[in-house]
């Protein structure tokens, strides 16, 4: 039982809770955090950088790949329907208004559809399409605790580990807040569904009591922090450690490497992708 | 290294998750909910900027859009991540107002107050004109229907009324520096977003705000001088409002509690 960091400390060696000791199960969600980390950046960084059509196609196909390994391609593709308003957005003004394209495919009233337009839109919608699956099958697969726990095993430090943990938590108990008092204001009678101005109106009877509310707990957070040693020196021992693997290791390394040098490649013009 | 750990002090560090969920949930709901055309979503990185120094604030801010892009639920499907470089600009600039003191409540009476109150309004009517006149708006092939620059000069006059009726009702001189301080962030903002946008996003961010591409680039504008122009149409306004919103956060709070943050001595009321 070396593995456990508390074993030397006892006789018996100990047994960690379940919360601790459970390991993630499930295809794809049994890689360490690090290395999904690293495909989800690497799946945006050559995405944006890498472009034309190889780029962003290639790492959605790879991204697609991913969640349907996962079992999460439903999902995923649910995600890829929100982006709807922005897909929409880059091929409408893309496709009709493209600054000095002069190929015209067909023309409705004063604008005109151009094959450079409609190019420039489709990769760009293929650009946000491989970024957003990545970010999908990255926030779907791997809760921020286990990448937490993994990052600071590796010198993440706890300041760090803590803003980014706590910032988690705070957002979902912030939006309840805001639902809260979204009914208490309108208990005494604020308008917070008419029209849009009515909307803009209600903002600061919503906003300013959120807001008031958490800045009120930061002083009694900093009494608890500092009460639990948070500026002690000295490193936390992790009990919480994540299986890795040399080949998982060589592959976050291949693959990271791999994006650079594409991405290099691309932006200094010997890489010519179509 | 003084300089750095001052600014990460606990309470720092305890700030600045509330910090960044305010950002993400104010900005979610008037971005996606309410659906209008300005962000609200730097409140939190200008808070910390102002009470920590520029380093806090540019890391609140490039987290803020990391953890909005990556979080469960409302992340995926959001395009904000490439925007992380823009929000720790703004927590830069912040840092850097607030370590000038700007944001420093300055009660005055009498011509103080009306010089003030002058001053700033002379001030954005300045940088309105320093916006109008940008190469963004100023060089069009086709020329602009006339309500852009209709737009631009009345939203610049209600900007104008706005800081000077802001100054003379709380009998603030602050006012006038805050305003200011807002315009120059959301200037410096529009200059970064602009390539972000136009290189990764081809232009449009999915927003009401793509109208505003859309005319611009109707006039014969390049897919980066577009953004630009609405980024220059936008983030003034979006970052002196944040500014005002921040200002009177800051004047609400205590003071005793406010002074125990690393640049609180800059922020007590000066003693005239």
């Amino acid at each position: 039982m070396t593995d456990s960091p508390l074993a030397d400390l006892h006789e018996e060696p100990v047994r960690l809770p379940d919360f601790v000791a459970r390991l993630p199960g499930g295809r794809y969600r049994t890689l360490n955090p690090a290395t999904k980390a690293t495909f989800a950046l690497v799946e945006a960084l050559v995405a944006f950088a890498v472009r034309g059509w190889t780029g962003p196609t290639t790492m959605l196909v790879v991204g697609l790949a991913a969640a349907a390994w996962a079992g999460l391609l439903g999902r995923t593709l649910r995600v890829l329907v929100i982006t709807s308003p922005l897909v929409l957005s880059i091929m409408l003004v893309n496709t009709f208004l493209y600054p000095g394209a002069t190929d015209v495919l067909w023309r409705i009233g004063p604008l005109a559809a151009t094959a450079e337009g409609l190019t420039a839109a489709l990769q760009a919608v293929l650009r946000v399409a491989a970024f957003v699956v990545s970010v999908a099958v990255f926030s779907f697969t791997t809760p921020a605790d286990d990448l937490l726990a993994d990052l600071e095993r590796r010198g993440l430090g706890r300041r760090a580990e803590f803003v980014v943990g706590a910032a988690l938590q705070t957002i979902p108990r912030m939006r309840e807040r805001a639902a809260e008092i979204a009914d208490a204001q309108r208990s005494r009678g604020l308008d917070t569904e008419g029209s849009r101005w009515r909307r803009v109106r209600g903002i600061v009877p919503l906003a300013a009591p959120m807001v008031f509310g958490a800045l009120s707990e930061v002083e009694e957070q900093t009494m608890a922090l500092e009460a639990r040693a948070f500026s002690a020196p000295g490193r936390r021992t992790v009990l919480r450690t994540l299986p890795d693997s040399a080949a998982q290791r060589a592959v976050r390394w291949l693959t990271g490497l791999g994006a650079v040098v594409a991405v290099a490649g691309s932006l200094a013009g010997w890489l010519r992708l179509p | 290294m003084d300089w750095v750990s001052r600014q990460f002090s606990t309470r720092v560090i305890a700030l600045m998750p509330v910090a960044i969920a305010i950002n993400i949930v104010l900005g979610f709901t008037v971005q996606k909910i309410l659906n209008l055309p300005i962000y609200l979503d730097s409140i939190g990185t200008i808070l910390v900027g102002v009470l920590a120094g520029p380093l806090a604030g540019a890391v609140t801010g490039a987290l803020s859009n990391l953890i909005w892009q990556y979080a469960p639920v409302i992340g995926p499907g959001s395009n904000i991540g490439p925007f992380a470089v823009t929000a720790a600009v703004i927590g830069l600039l912040a840092g850097l107002w607030g370590q000038l003191g700007v944001y420093r409540s300055r009660p005055a009476t009498g011509s103080t107050l009306y010089g003030a109150a002058l001053l700033g309004a002379v001030v954005v009517v300045v940088l309105a004109w320093r916006i109008y006149t940008s190469p963004a708006y100023s060089d069009p092939a086709n020329g602009y229907p006339s309500w852009v620059y209709g737009a631009i000069a009345i939203i610049g006059a209600i900007a104008a009324i706005g800081v000077a009726g802001f100054i003379l009702i709380r009998r603030d001189a602050a006012g006038a520096a805050v305003a200011v301080a807002g315009a120059i962030t959301g200037i410096v903002a529009a200059i970064v977003s602009a390539p972000i946008a136009a290189y990764v996003y081809e232009g449009v961010t999915g927003s009401g705000t793509d109208l505003i591409v859309a005319v611009l680039r109707q006039g014969g504008q390049d897919v980066f001088n577009a953004s630009l122009g609405q980024g220059l149409f936008s983030d003034p306004i979006d970052k002196t409002i944040t500014s005002f919103v921040v200002f009177v956060i800051l004047a609400s709070l205590s003071s005793r509690l406010v002074a125990r943050f690393p640049l609180g001595e800059r922020l007590a009321p000066s003693a005239t």
